[in-house]
């Protein structure tokens, strides 16, 4: 059993009055001190390597994607959010997926996906915002996955970092 | 236009004026409130809707319209609607008597800014004022709900009680001022006391300020002691069930009443429209200095609001029998004394 004690008030305190005063005084000062109010569709979310928004194919600077459809994040993906058709492809590579859809909708956004790729083709972006007026609009296919390597250098960078650790 | 007409005219222009000021303060007081709140916790507060959000209390009350109007199975039809207006309405009509501002001419009529002067406008005051509780218990009983029954019961408790400081705080300038008639109060704190502080009411009474201004707050159900709404135990309070225009109507009620308690220690303690050092001002900057005065008093229960935390019920009755009301007799009784020596 906790037993609070009870402070012994002096006078001036059991008053009351004074007191009041006192944090009136303590608000009135506040109201002048900065905002910590982010404006937030004006003003953008903070985010860095550790952010882990939806995940995004990394085109690399030849203009391809990495990925050889071998199906591992379809397969890790808690959420069933993946869908792959592999093809063959004359690069040397081998296979490309020829379809390779993520529904939006369905991702959790667990990461699973890029930890599980061994090509390093997924990784968790910096985007955070997701709305659209229809369901079909959110299932992205593989044009809406794309996304230039030094849009994602950040994330993959803190990736590499942390798996170096082990 | 003949003279009687021109002083139709000039009644209605007045009418209109205060209660549109009336009115307009009030939506106001809601924004404001949302404005000062946010900025005492390092928040922005409504900036969307016009510049610095002054087009909110607008949004608002468009939403509120538009608001599905539940009325709960039980539910005492008539007077569930009713109660809104009860609550609303007293607080509006005891504006009327305010004195805002000196005489001034329009149209050939010299007039006096505020709607009327009864010579007995302190009682005027409170004895409808008082009425606005009906508007609360009545709102509470009539929605067939225990937190709003049990909210309306707390609400009339606490403005019985305090309504006695209240009368005794009046009681005590009445008796100074000699006078029921709010013009008169004003009227008697023109010049200047011991020489160099305004001759206000405030400097003469100091106990019945204090206690005025604390009753006013229980009086209008503000914080520290809201607890006709007390949203964490009752849900509400008495307006749990009121949804759509008719809980808007209670929150006009609210403000119109913190409005009308503002004016009314602005003239009782403060001065009214009087200009300190300077007794015949021009009306208009009477009634700027009557408005300086009344806004520092709403922004002081915004202020509090923000500030205080709740009291407990049984520490609001404790303090408002066993402490206001000892006090504001022996106030009177010093006042009395004091008079008649
Ligand atoms: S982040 Fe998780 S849920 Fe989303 S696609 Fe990747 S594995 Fe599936
Ligand atoms: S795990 Fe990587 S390489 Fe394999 S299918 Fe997924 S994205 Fe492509």
């Amino acid at each position: 059993m906790v037993i609070v004690k009870r402070k012994i008030l002096s006078l001036w305190e059991r008053l009351y009055l004074p007191e009041v005063l006192r944090g009136l005084s303590i608000t009135f000062r506040k109201m002048f001190e900065p905002r910590v109010t982010r404006q937030y569709p004006e003003e953008g979310l903070p985010t860095d390597g550790v952010t882990r928004g939806q995940p995004r194919l990394v085109v690399k600077d030849d203009g391809n994607i990495a990925c050889v459809s071998c199906g591992l994040c379809e397969a890790a993906c808690p959420a069933y959010a993946i869908t792959i058709d592999g093809q063959e492809t004359d690069r040397f590579i081998e296979r490309e997926p020829e379809r390779f859809d993520i529904d939006m909708l369905r991702c959790i956004l667990c990461g699973f996906c890029e930890e599980a790729c061994p090509k390093d083709a997924i990784y968790m972006s910096n985007e955070l915002e997701l709305a659209d007026y229809t369901r079909e609009a959110l299932a992205y296919d593989m044009e809406k996955l794309k996304r230039p390597a030094s849009a994602m250098r950040e994330r993959m960078d803190y990736v590499k970092k942390i798996n170096d650790r082990w | 236009m003949s003279d009687a007409q021109a002083q139709l005219l000039v009644m209605f222009i007045k009418a209109a004026a205060i209660y549109g000021g009336l009115l307009g303060c009030a939506a106001l007081m809601t924004l404001a409130e949302r404005k000062f709140s946010a900025w005492m916790q390092y928040r922005i507060g409504p900036n969307r809707v016009g510049p610095w959000g002054l087009l909110q209390p607008l949004a608002d009350g468009v939403k509120f319209i538009f608001k599905e109007e539940v009325t709960p199975d039980g539910a005492s039809p008539w007077i569930f609607r009713l109660a809104p207006l009860m609550a609303a309405v007293p607080a509006m009509l005891t504006v009327a008597v305010v004195p805002i501002g000196g005489e001034f001419q329009l149209f050939g009529v010299t007039t006096q800014l505020s709607i009327t002067n009864l010579d007995i406008g302190a009682l005027y005051v409170l004895a409808i004022g008082g009425l606005g509780v009906y508007g609360v218990i009545l709102g509470g009983w009539a929605s067939n709900s225990k937190y709003s029954l049990l909210g309306g019961l707390r609400a009339s408790a606490q403005m019985i009680s305090y309504e006695l400081a209240l009368i005794l705080g009046i009681l005590s300038i009445v008796a100074i001022s000699g006078s029921l008639d709010l013009l008169q109060i004003v009227e008697g704190q023109k010049g200047t006391f011991l020489g160099f502080l305004p001759d206000w009411n405030l400097f003469k009474q100091p106990l019945a300020f204090v206690l005025f201004v604390v009753a006013t707050f229980a009086e209008t159900n503000r914080h520290p002691f809201d607890f006709a709404e007390c949203e964490p135990e009752l849900v509400g309070g008495f307006h749990t069930e009121y949804s759509s225009m008719k809980f808007a109507l209670f929150f006009l009620g609210e403000y119109c009443a913190m409005i009308v308690m503002a004016c009314l220690t602005v003239t009782l303690f403060l001065g009214g429209h009087a200009v300190p050092y300077w007794a015949d001002a021009p009306w208009w900057i009477e009634a700027g200095a009557f408005s300086a005065k009344a806004g520092f008093f709403l922004f002081l229960f915004i202020w509090v609001r923000w500030t205080l935390p709740r009291f407990r019920f049984d520490q609001l009755m404790h303090l408002g029998w066993k402490v206001f009301l000892p006090l504001s007799l022996f106030n009177l009784f010093v006042t009395g004394a004091v008079i008649s020596l």
